[in-house]
């Protein structure tokens, strides 16, 4: 880890350190070291620029879930050749982390509810020069909204009053308003990564009957809402029911890990992205017309169960921002 | 193994055939695949013959008949006889459409796991262990696991007549007497479930990943090793002098796979602690076990627990004269 503090053994290391130290040691000022100035947060729900912004962001949540842990479960990472300097290596991480809190004060979410929330994040980090600086980010916000007790819709419906209503609302993220940070990285030749890339691009070319060989029959799956569900009939309808929602918008791979570590089943990590109209009945209800920017991330372990004999995902972790999407149908709609 | 030819390796047999059997409605085939005087031992009773193993695969198909077996994992070990071991973990769902053992219909889907330790000489099953989340049936299809202990009580013709739970005094010695084998990461295992038995619930905090999930009976699903520690806590509560006992452990590293390990055990002595069960009721209880777990880079990462929580319900019921 040329360039990096030696205290880190490798990126997981990295990754998972860096994580404790803000979050749990509340070391919230390393974030001026670990996260290079004008760093470029994206998510579903917002573009956030600027570490000083990222430190806000950070202390609100904290303020909010003040007992708030984020164990490590996956990091999936490829070498950035194109970035590496002779100070420094380069890498892409892409973190699966876990997170429990408990909703004790007034904040974002509005009044606390007391409720204890566990909930998945998926989040893509540039790392160089012992910091990262560049970031893709997707919260299982319909997980955390539900849990609280709330109808999502309703709760979108709310959060866009809260912030001021439609004109002034934290306008979730789009390709309008994205900006381009210092990583221009697409990932690694895995083969496990073009599997899963291959996976996904036919499942949105409709060709959903690849998921009778490309899913294991047994397969744990984890979908945005943090329901656990099993087997190729749960998988079909989550991407069967996305797809149909936006059935002519653009398909976009954004970025393609794969891996085989020791300990670990082959695996892979895939950034997507949906742009286009809100057109068809399906995860979303009524189709408004809303153009609609969905950016999801896959983690997958593949196995030896596949029903022909080959390699098929075991387990699958994808994750949407659903209430991200509500809130751009809303603002398009009007229904406040 | 004379399977080799129709089949591509053991675990593609176990898969296959339970496929063939269950799910493509072969049933006739389980007088070729099954022994006909085997040994079917589960946490509710022992089955002997592979007549009553046919019955009652109608039964329930006749009950859930859109039952499904999804195969998850096979685990497996073979001795110095050339014996196979197959710890098989299946995902097994239906819907309960037909009245039946579960009651009248009540049109609800069921999803939860089975472990089935099936001991093979060629291609035929020749001893059976098996543990159902029956719990999880039942609490899935809206009952609750006591109430459903003390309907069957009931059913069977009060506590004096009804039928035992499987006990090691009713146990009958089968053809399989391996142990599994001695690779490191089943040794592992063993030394954690032992440890966790010795009480020592810290150890947990600290031989699991910090992230690792854990599927317990009752088809409870549980994230992180703080809470899979207070799983086995509860269990152990409720019987706190009972005797662990490991009675067979595998170990395995395969290709595609994390490296992992099968351990069946039991719990002997009297239920005389409050934990999973309620208050203490000094009921005799046996409890039969199997174990799955995943190992990764940061430890333990996945567990996957099945007791049956019916059988031991109806153990302390019957004990208490309660029907």
């Amino acid at each position: 880890m040329q360039g990096f503090d030696p205290k880190w053994r490798d990126v997981p290391d990295f990754i998972f350190g860096v994580t404790r130290e803000i979050w749990e040691d509340r070391n919230i000022a390393s974030l001026r070291h670990r996260y290079a100035p004008g760093l470029i947060v994206r998510s579903p729900a917002s573009v956030v620029i600027d570490t000083s912004n990222v430190i806000a962001a950070t202390m609100a949540t904290l303020a909010e879930f003040p007992d708030r842990e984020l164990p490590g479960e996956d990091v999936i990472w490829c070498e950035d050749p194109a970035r590496t300097t002779p100070q420094s290596a380069a890498f892409l991480s892409s973190h699966r982390l876990i997170s429990w809190a408990t909703h004790i004060h007034a904040g974002v979410y509005g009044a606390p509810t007391g409720r204890r929330l566990c909930y998945r994040i998926l989040a893509d980090c540039a790392i160089r020069d012992d910091r990262i600086d560049d970031e893709w980010l997707v919260r299982d916000q319909g997980a955390i909204v539900r849990q609280m007790g709330f109808d999502l819709v309703g709760w979108t419906r709310d959060l866009i009053t809260r912030e001021g209503g439609p004109e002034h609302c934290v306008k979730p993220m789009t390709p309008h308003n994205d900006a381009p940070g210092p990583y221009a990285g697409r990932g690694n030749d895995s083969p496990w990564g073009a599997r899963l890339a291959d996976t996904i691009t036919a499942i949105m070319a409709a060709e959903m009957g690849v998921i009778a060989t490309a899913w294991d029959r047994a397969a744990n799956l984890h979908y945005p809402g943090g329901e656990p569900a099993f087997g190729q009939a749960a998988a079909d309808q989550f991407w069967m029911g996305l797809r149909a929602s936006f059935p002519n918008a653009a398909f976009t791979l954004d970025h393609v890990i794969g891996r085989e570590d020791p300990l670990m089943p082959p695996r892979a990590a895939v950034r997507w992205s949906l742009w286009g109209k809100h057109d068809g009945w399906g995860r979303f209800g009524r189709p408004t017309g809303a153009e609609v920017y969905v950016m999801g991330i896959t983690h997958v372990d593949f196995g030896p169960f596949g029903t022909k004999g080959e390699p098929a995902i075991r387990n699958e972790f994808t994750l949407i921002d659903d209430a991200a999407i509500w809130k751009q149908i809303l603002l398009h709609t009007g229904d406040l | 193994m004379t399977y080799s030819n129709r089949w591509k390796d053991f675990p593609d047999y176990i898969i296959g055939i339970t496929r063939e059997i269950w799910e493509d409605r072969g049933i006739e085939t389980l007088n070729q695949y099954y022994a006909p005087d085997i040994l079917v031992r589960t946490p509710m009773g022992m089955a002997i013959g592979n007549l009553s193993t046919i019955n009652a695969t109608m039964a329930t198909l006749a009950e859930f008949p859109d039952r499904e077996l999804l195969a998850e994992d096979v685990i497996w070990s073979v001795d110095d006889n050339g014996h196979h071991l197959s710890s098989h973990r299946i995902i097994t769902t239906g819907t309960h459409l037909h009245d039946g053992g579960f009651g009248p219909a009540t049109g609800k889907r069921f999803q939860v796991r089975v472990i089935a330790d099936c001991a093979a000489r060629g291609d035929q099953i020749d001893d059976e262990w098996l543990v159902r989340d029956y719990g999880g049936i039942v609490r899935q299809l809206g009952m609750d696991p006591r109430t459903c202990a003390a309907g069957l009580i009931a059913a069977e013709g009060g506590p004096a007549r009804a039928k035992r739970p499987f006990t090691p005094n009713a146990d009958v010695p089968g053809p399989y007497v391996g142990t599994g084998n001695d690779n490191p990461w089943g040794q592992r295992y063993a030394d954690t479930l032992r440890r966790i038995m010795d009480k020592d619930f810290t150890y947990v905090l600290n031989a699991y990943d910090r992230a690792a999930i854990g599927e317990f009976p009752g088809a409870q699903s549980v994230l992180g090793a703080r809470a899979i520690s207070g799983m086995w806590l509860r269990l152990r509560s409720s019987f706190p002098s009972a005797t662990f006992r490991i009675h067979h452990r595998i170990g395995m590293e395969g290709a595609m796979m994390s490296p992992r390990a099968a351990i069946r055990w039991s719990l002997d002595g009297i239920h005389d602690g409050t934990g999973w069960f309620g208050a203490p009721t000094g009921a005799p209880i046996h409890v039969m076990g199997i174990c799955h777990a995943e190992y990764g880079p940061w430890g333990l990462r996945r567990e996957y627990v099945l007791f049956d929580e019916i059988a031991i319900w109806k153990q302390i019921l019957m004990h208490k004269g309660e029907a």
